[in-house]
C-alpha cells in the first residue's frame, strides 16, 4: 500500500477540491444556513463569575417573554448530565457549583434569536461568590482553593532516563530559564453551533459543525439517555476547527438535543462570538521551566523540563495534550539523561483543550528557545548547533526510547529550510542597522508524532464505505471530518488513486454516524492518514468482487487486472482495456455487490506513562521551519517578512491543499506567536471579539517558501504521513529565535507584543529612561497584561 | 402589530421590495428576508469581513448596515457575482489556485477582491492591505492573492 | 431595546426637527460605531435618525481652505488628492480607520461624535486647526477641535445638535518654509487596529531645522485626544537636536495621562509617545 503507483494518477496533483467551488458560490450551507419550519432557537445563560456557589435561579422572567418556549436548568436533564469527554467532572449544566466564567446555567428555546438571547439575559443566578484560583502553579501550592474535590492538580507524567546529577556535573555549559506561554483562541470563522430534529423522544438527528461526530453521538446519548444508535449525527460544512471544535462541540450539541426533546421541535443553536471566544476551549497556557546542559562541544549531555499546564475549570482533553507535551517535550534531539515531568493543574480559568499541536507548540518553544541560548552561550551557530543534536537515521531513538524508522529526515528538514531561508548569506552579510528595522533570522524544528498518543489507541481507528454505482461514479464515505484542511480532497484523491479514476467521478459525502463506524476524531493530523487506509480497505474488498468481471470483459485472469486512467486494463497489456465505467454497469445487471467497508486500526505499541518509555506514537514527520523577522525595537513591533518550511510529508496527496495548510499553520502559528493574546482578568476573557483578540490580516502575511520532502518507508496511504499540525509547531519558535536575534536579547514570554518586546529590552530601550525618571508606580509597569489575575 | 420600514433596493441586478422590522441589520435582510444565505455572520461586530457585500460597488460589512439605510441603494452579495452562470474570474481563479479550505469567509473574500479588481489595483501588497479587513484562519492568506494576481495579469493582458 | 423606528430626513432642516422632536433619538451615519454599542448594550434607542440623505457629502474649496462634509466617508477623503496633498495626516488617518470596509462606511462626522479617545481623524484635525461647524434647530456655531471632546464618549453637542462639516484652513506656509506633517498609529498588527497610541505633528520648519510652527496632538493616552501645547511652546522657534528632543519627550509625558487598559498597559504608551515624538522632529530637524 505504501509503494508509489506504478501508473500518474491524482495523487500528488492540484485538481481542484470536490467543495471548492460550492463554497466559492456562497451555496454550501453551514449550520447558521440551515432553516426548518418551526425550529426554535437556542440560547444559553452562562455564569459572568468564575467560582461561586448557585443559591437560587430565577427563571420566571425568562420564561414570561414573548416567544420563549423553554427555559431549563440541570434537573431538566433527562439523562445524565455530563459531557466530559474523557473525565466525568464536567456538567451540561451547573448544578451547585460553578467553576468557570461561562458555566452554562440554564438553557432557552424561543421563537426568534433575539427572544432566546434576551431570556438567557433575563436568567437571575443567585450566586454566592467562592475563592478562586487563577495561576495553575500557584493552584498547586498547599492552600489553594480546591476546584474539584481531590485538590488541583490532575495528573503528573513523566520522562525518565539516566542521572540527572551525573551528567549534570560534566557539562559545560548550562542554561536554566522559566517559559510563561500564553494560550490561544481558535478563532475559526464560523463559530461553534448545530441543529437538532427530534423525532419524539425516541430518536434524534444532530447537524453540527464538528470535529468529532461520534464524540457528538455519545455526548448527546448520554444526555438524553438514549442508545447511541438512536443518535444521528451528521457533520455540516465546517467553518474551521483547529481542535475548537473536536471536543467542546458536543457541548451546544447536547444544550440542542435537551432542549428539542423538551419541546419536541428542531432547535438550532449558533454561539455569539463573544461568548464563543468566553467559554469555548482554548490551547493551554503554560510554565516550562528548564535545566539543559551541554558538553563543550555543543552535544547536549542532560534536559530536565517542569512544565505546568493550566487546564481550567474542568479537564476535557487536558491529559491527553499534556501526553503529548510530556514526550515531545526535548525534541528532536539526542539527549542521553532525560528528566520530564508535565503537571496538569485545575484553575478557574478557561478551560484548556484541543489545538492544533496539542501541546507540542508550548513545549517547541520552550525547546527551541533553550536551543538558541545554549548556542549564545557556546558562541556556536544556532544552525550547527542543531545538526550536531538531532535525531538521524545512526541515532534515532527518541527521549522515550523508540526506534524511529529510517529515514530520519531532521538534518535534511534543517538543511533544506536553511538553503531556503538564505541563512549562511544572511549571517555573512551586515544587518541593516536603525533602531527602527533590527533583522533577525531564527529556526523552529519539531518531531512530531502523527495520530494519536498511546493512551488514545483505543480510538485510533477507522472506517470508511465505498459505493461503486451503476454509471461509473463513485460514493465514498469517512468517518474523519473535512474543516478546511482538505480531508475530502485527500479522501477523493485516495479513492480516485485507488480505483484508477478520474476524481470528478468521486463524491465524497460528510460524514454521519449512521453510514461508517466510530473513526475518532480529526485530530492529530490523522485525518488523511486514516481516511485513506480505510478507503483502500474498502477498495481492496471491493475489487474481490470488481476484478473477476474486468477480467471477464478483458479476458484475463483477475490477478492480472490493474486500474488506472478511467480504465481497467489487462497488466503489460496497457491497449487491452475497457472503461471501469463499463465494468460498474455490468456488475450492477448482475446485481453483483458494489458496496463495501473498510477499516483501518493503527497497531498497538507498548508504553509505560510512569517513566515515558516506549512508543507513545506510531510514527512521525518532521519539520522545520526558519523564520526571517524585522522588528522597531523602539515601538517593539515584529513583522515576519519570510517563513522558510522544510516538511517531511512521506507522500503528497494533494499539493495545493498541502500548501495550503502550511501557509495557513505558519500564519496561526505567527499569530500566537506576536499579536495574539487571552487577556484574562480572574477568569474572564477581557478581550473576546476580533477587535481585541488580533489574528493576522492578509497585510501582516509573511512570504512563504516551501520544500517537502517524499520518502518511503511511511505506513500511510501511499506513505503519506500527516501536515497539519506540523505545519503549525515550529513557526512560533522561530519567530522568537529570530526576535531575539535581531534583538539581542532573551524573551522568555509569549506572545511577543510590543509591551512585551519592549520590556525585554529594559534598560537598553533608548527611552527606558522616561519610566525610571517618573517613578513608575504599580499601576504602570511595562508587563503585559496580567494573566493572573 | 410590529413596526415595519420598507426598504427597496437593488439586489444582485434585480429590483426588490422587503417589509422588515426598523432595527434589521442588512445582513439578515439578506439571509432571512431574501434567501440568500451567502453572505455569512462571523463576528456581528464587523470586523472579521464574513458578511461583506458590495453596496453601491463599493464593499461595506452587512452587519453594521441598516437594512433601512440600502433603501434607494444598489446591493451586490457573492450570488451576485457571476454572470450568466459563470463564476467571477476572481471566484474562479480562487478555486484554480487553491484559495479555498473551510470556505466560511470565502464570499466575504470573493466580494471584496472583486472590488479589489474593480478598483484596478495591481500592486499585491496594497491587495493585501485592501483585504485586511477579511480575516481567514485557514488559507494564511498566500494562494488568495496569488489567486488575485492571476486575474490581475490576465487583466493587464 | 428594540430599534422601533427609522427615521430618513432628506435635508439637514428635517434631520434637525426630528432630533428636537425625539430627544432620545441617536442618529447613525456609516453606523460603524453605533450598529455595534446597540449590539453589545453600551447604548441604547428605540428611534435612529439615518442621516444618509443629507446631503452632506463631499468637499468644497475655497480660499479659506477646504470644507468636509461631515458624511464624507472615510475611503473618499483617503483617495481625494487635495486632502493627500495639503492635509496628509488626515488622508493618513482616515485611510488607517479599521480597514477597507469599514472606510467604505464611516463617516468622519461618525468618528467625531462618537469622541472615542482613540479616534483617529482627532489629532490630525488637531494639528491642522479644524473647526467643525454644528447646527440645530436654535442656529448653527463653530467649534475647534481640540475643544470638541470632552470626556471617553462623549463630545461638546449638545442634545438636538448635529455636526455638519469640518472646516480646514488652508494650510499656511512661508518662504523658505517646508511643511511636514504626519500621522502615526501603533498597534498589534499592520491593519485594522484600534490605536494604543496615534500622534499627529505639524511643523513649519526652515532650511536649518528650526521650528517656526509646531503643533502636536495624540490619540489613545488622555480621557480625549490631546493637544500637547506645553511640548509645542518648548519647541517652537528651535531646532530639536537631541538634547532638545530629550527634553520634549520629558515635557510631553506630563501632558498625557495614559491608562492601563485590555490593549496595552501605560508604561508601553508613554514609551511609544515618547518614541512617535522623537521620530517626528528627527525627521522634521532634517533639511
Amino acid at each position: 500500500m505504501s509503494k508509489r503507483a506504478a501508473h500518474g494518477g491524482p495523487l500528488g496533483g492540484r485538481h481542484e477540491r470536490p467543495d471548492a467551488r460550492a463554497k466559492v458560490a456562497g451555496s454550501t450551507r453551514y449550520v447558521a444556513d440551515l432553516a426548518l419550519p418551526g425550529m426554535l432557537h437556542a440560547a444559553l445563560a452562562v455564569s459572568p463569575v468564575p467560582s461561586a456557589r448557585v443559591a437560587r435561579l430565577e427563571l420566571a422572567a425568562a420564561r414570561a417573554l414573548d416567544g420563549v418556549e423553554a427555559v431549563l436548568t440541570a434537573g431538566d436533564i433527562p439523562g445524565k448530565n455530563q459531557v466530559g469527554v474523557v473525565f466525568l467532572d464536567q456538567p451540561l449544566l451547573v448544578e451547585d457549583r460553578v467553576r468557570m466564567v461561562g458555566d452554562r446555567l440554564a438553557l432557552v428555546a424561543a421563537r426568534t434569536p433575539e427572544a432566546a438571547w434576551q431570556a438567557a439575559r433575563l436568567v437571575q443566578p443567585l450566586l454566592e461568590a467562592l475563592p478562586g484560583v487563577h495561576d495553575p502553579v500557584a493552584a498547586l501550592k498547599p492552600g489553594a482553593p480546591s476546584v474539584h474535590e481531590g485538590g488541583n492538580l490532575v495528573r503528573t507524567f513523566r520522562v525518565v532516563r539516566g542521572d540527572v546529577a551525573r551528567e549534570s556535573a560534566r557539562a559545560h555549559v548550562v542554561v536554566e530559564a522559566e517559559y510563561h506561554i500564553g494560550g490561544q483562541e481558535h478563532a475559526y470563522l464560523e463559530p461553534q453551533g448545530c441543529l437538532a430534529i427530534p423525532e419524539g423522544r425516541e430518536r434524534i438527528t444532530i447537524i453540527t459543525s464538528c470535529q468529532c461526530p461520534f464524540y457528538v453521538q455519545q455526548a448527546v446519548a448520554r444526555v438524553l439517555g438514549i442508545p447511541l444508535a438512536a443518535v444521528r449525527v451528521e457533520q455540516a460544512p465546517t467553518g474551521g476547527g483547529f481542535g475548537g471544535k473536536e471536543d467542546y462541540a458536543s457541548e451546544p450539541a447536547a444544550c440542542a438535543a435537551v432542549l428539542a426533546f423538551a419541546t419536541g421541535k428542531p432547535v438550532r443553536l449558533v454561539l455569539p462570538r463573544e461568548l464563543d471566544m468566553q467559554a469555548s476551549t482554548k490551547r493551554h497556557a503554560v510554565v516550562v521551566r528548564h535545566r539543559w546542559g551541554a558538553d563543550r562541544d555543543g552535544r547536549l549531555r542532560f534536559a530536565e523540563v517542569d512544565t505546568v499546564m493550566d487546564a481550567g475549570a474542568y479537564i476535557g482533553l487536558s491529559t491527553v495534550v499534556a501526553e503529548r507535551a510530556n514526550v515531545s517535550s526535548i525534541g528532536p534531539y539526542h539527549v542521553p539523561v532525560v528528566r520530564v515531568a508535565t503537571h496538569v493543574a485545575y484553575t478557574n480559568n478557561l478551560f484548556g483543550g484541543a489545538f492544533r499541536g496539542f501541546g507540542a507548540p508550548q513545549v517547541t518553544w520552550a525547546a527551541e528557545a533553550t536551543m538558541d541560548k545554549l548556542a549564545r552561550q557556546l558562541g556556536m551557530d544556532p544552525l550547527e548547533l542543531r545538526r550536531r543534536n538531532v535525531l538521524d537515521d545512526r541515532r534515532r531513538r527518541t527521549s522515550t526510547g523508540q526506534l524511529l524508522p529510517r529515514p530520519v529526515l531532521a538534518r535534511e528538514c534543517l538543511d533544506r529550510a536553511a538553503t531556503l531561508a538564505g541563512w549562511d548569506e544572511f549571517h555573512a552579510r551586515p544587518r541593516a542597522g536603525s533602531a527602527a528595522a533590527r533583522e533577525g533570522m531564527g529556526i523552529g524544528l519539531v518531531l512530531y508524532g502523527c495520530n494519536l498518543h498511546h493512551g488514545g489507541q483505543r480510538l485510533d481507528r477507522s472506517s470508511a464505505v465505498v459505493i461503486l454505482q451503476a454509471d461509473g461514479s463513485v460514493v465514498v464515505r469517512v468517518g474523519l471530518t473535512e474543516m478546511g484542511q482538505g480531508n475530502l480532497a485527500a479522501a477523493q484523491t485516495i479513492a480516485a488513486q485507488a480505483l484508477g479514476v478520474d476524481p470528478a467521478v468521486v463524491q465524497v459525502w460528510q460524514p454521519d454516524t449512521t453510514t461508517v463506524g466510530d473513526s475518532g476524531p480529526t485530530v492529530a493530523s490523522r485525518g488523511a492518514h486514516m481516511s485513506g487506509l480505510a478507503i483502500l480497505d474498502a477498495v481492496r474488498r471491493l475489487r474481490t468482487r470488481l476484478d473477476p468481471v474486468a477480467a471477464e470483459l478483458l479476458g484475463c485472469r483477475a490477478g492480472e487486472v490493474e486500474l488506472a486512467g478511467g480504465f481497467a486494463f489487462v497488466r503489460g497489456e496497457p491497449e487491452r482495456t475497457v472503461p471501469v465505467a463499463r465494468v460498474a454497469a455490468e456488475m450492477a445487471a448482475r446485481r453483483i455487490e458494489g458496496i463495501a467497508t473498510g477499516w483501518h486500526r493503527t497497531k498497538a505499541r507498548r508504553f509505560d506513562p510512569e517513566t515515558g518509555t516506549g512508543a507513545p506514537y506510531e510514527f512521525y514527520a518532521m519539520a522545520c521551519h526558519i523564520a526571517r523577522v524585522k522588528v522597531d525595537a523602539d515601538l517593539g513591533l515584529v513583522r515576519v517578512e519570510e517563513v522558510s518550511a522544510a516538511q517531511d510529508v512521506g507522500r503528497v496527496i494533494h499539493r495545493d491543499a498541502l500548501e495550503g495548510q502550511i501557509q495557513g499553520g505558519i500564519v496561526q502559528g505567527m499569530g500566537w506567536a506576536i499579536s495574539e493574546e487571552l487577556k484574562l482578568d480572574r477568569g474572564r476573557l477581557a478581550n473576546p471579539s476580533f477587535t481585541d483578540y488580533t489574528i493576522p490580516t492578509a497585510a501582516d502575511a509573511p512570504k512563504v517558501k516551501i520544500t517537502v520532502m517524499e520518502s518511503e518507508g511511511a505506513t500511510g496511504p501511499f506513505g503519506a504521513k500527516g501536515v497539519g499540525e506540523p505545519s503549525l509547531i515550529p513557526t512560533p519558535a522561530a519567530v522568537r529565535n529570530a526576535v531575539c536575534d535581531a534583538l539581542g536579547v532573551e524573551i522568555d514570554r509569549l506572545p511577543l507584543t510590543p509591551p512585551t518586546v519592549v520590556a525585554a529590552l529594559g534598560e537598553r530601550h533608548p527611552f527606558a529612561w522616561l519610566l525610571s525618571e517618573r517613578r513608575v508606580d504599580d499601576h504602570e509597569r511595562l508587563a503585559t497584561f496580567d494573566r493572573d489575575g | 402589530m410590529a413596526e415595519r420600514v420598507t426598504v427597496s433596493l437593488t439586489l444582485n441586478g434585480e429590483r426588490r421590495t422587503f417589509e422588515v422590522p426598523p432595527g434589521r441589520r442588512l445582513l439578515d435582510l439578506l439571509r432571512d428576508d431574501a434567501g440568500l444565505i451567502g453572505t455569512k455572520e462571523g463576528c456581528g461586530a464587523g470586523e472579521c469581513g464574513a458578511c461583506t457585500v458590495l453596496l453601491d460597488g463599493s464593499p461595506v460589512t452587512s452587519c453594521l448596515v441598516l437594512a433601512a439605510s440600502a433603501d434607494g441603494h444598489d446591493v451586490v452579495t457573492v450570488e451576485g457575482l457571476a454572470s450568466a452562470g459563470r463564476l467571477h474570474p476572481f471566484q474562479e481563479a480562487l478555486v484554480t489556485r487553491g484559495g479555498v479550505q473551510c470556505g466560511f469567509c470565502t464570499p466575504g473574500i470573493a466580494v471584496t477582491g472583486v472590488a479589489i479588481l474593480a478598483h484596478r489595483e495591481a500592486d499585491p501588497s496594497e491587495q493585501a492591505r485592501l483585504l485586511s479587513g477579511n480575516l481567514c484562519r485557514c488559507t494564511g492568506y498566500t494562494k488568495v492573492i496569488e489567486a488575485l494576481q492571476t486575474v490581475t495579469g490576465m487583466e493587464n493582458e | 431595546m428594540p430599534v422601533r423606528e427609522v427615521l430618513r430626513p432628506g435635508s439637514v432642516a428635517e434631520a434637525l426637527e426630528a432630533l428636537a422632536l425625539h430627544p432620545d433619538a441617536l442618529p447613525i451615519a456609516g453606523g460603524t460605531d453605533l450598529m455595534v454599542q446597540l449590539r453589545n448594550g453600551r447604548k441604547n434607542a428605540t428611534t435612529l435618525v439615518d442621516l444618509d440623505r443629507l446631503g452632506l457629502a463631499g468637499l468644497q474649496e475655497s480660499d479659506e481652505g477646504i470644507t468636509i462634509g461631515a458624511g464624507t466617508r472615510m475611503d473618499a477623503i483617503a483617495a481625494d488628492p487635495r486632502i493627500r496633498r495639503l492635509y496628509p495626516a488626515l488622508a493618513e488617518a482616515a485611510a488607517q480607520i479599521g480597514a477597507w470596509p469599514i472606510q467604505c462606511r464611516a463617516t468622519l462626522g461618525g468618528n467625531l461624535a462618537n469622541a472615542s479617545p482613540a479616534a483617529d481623524t482627532a489629532p490630525a484635525l488637531i494639528v491642522e486647526g479644524a473647526r467643525l461647524v454644528v447646527a440645530s434647530t436654535a442656529g448653527t456655531r463653530q467649534v475647534p477641535v481640540e475643544e470638541f471632546f470632552l470626556a471617553p464618549g462623549r463630545s461638546a453637542l449638545t442634545p438636538g445638535e448635529l455636526i455638519i462639516s469640518v472646516r480646514l484652513p488652508s494650510p499656511e506656509l512661508g518662504p523658505g518654509l517646508r511643511a511636514v506633517e504626519r500621522f502615526v498609529k501603533v498597534g498589534p498588527r499592520r491593519e485594522q487596529i484600534i490605536s494604543i497610541v496615534s500622534l499627529a505633528g505639524r511643523a513649519l520648519v526652515g532650511t536649518d531645522g528650526t521650528l517656526f510652527e509646531f503643533r502636536l496632538a495624540l490619540g489613545s493616552v488622555a480621557p480625549t485626544p490631546v493637544r500637547a501645547r506645553r511640548t509645542e511652546h518648548l519647541l517652537t522657534g528651535r531646532r530639536p537636536d537631541a538634547e532638545l528632543r530629550r527634553e520634549a519627550v520629558r515635557v510631553l509625558q506630563d501632558e498625557i495621562a495614559p491608562i492601563d487598559d485590555v490593549r496595552a498597559p501605560a508604561g508601553y504608551r508613554r514609551i511609544a509617545c515618547a518614541v512617535l515624538l522623537d521620530r517626528f522632529l528627527e525627521e522634521a530637524a532634517r533639511g
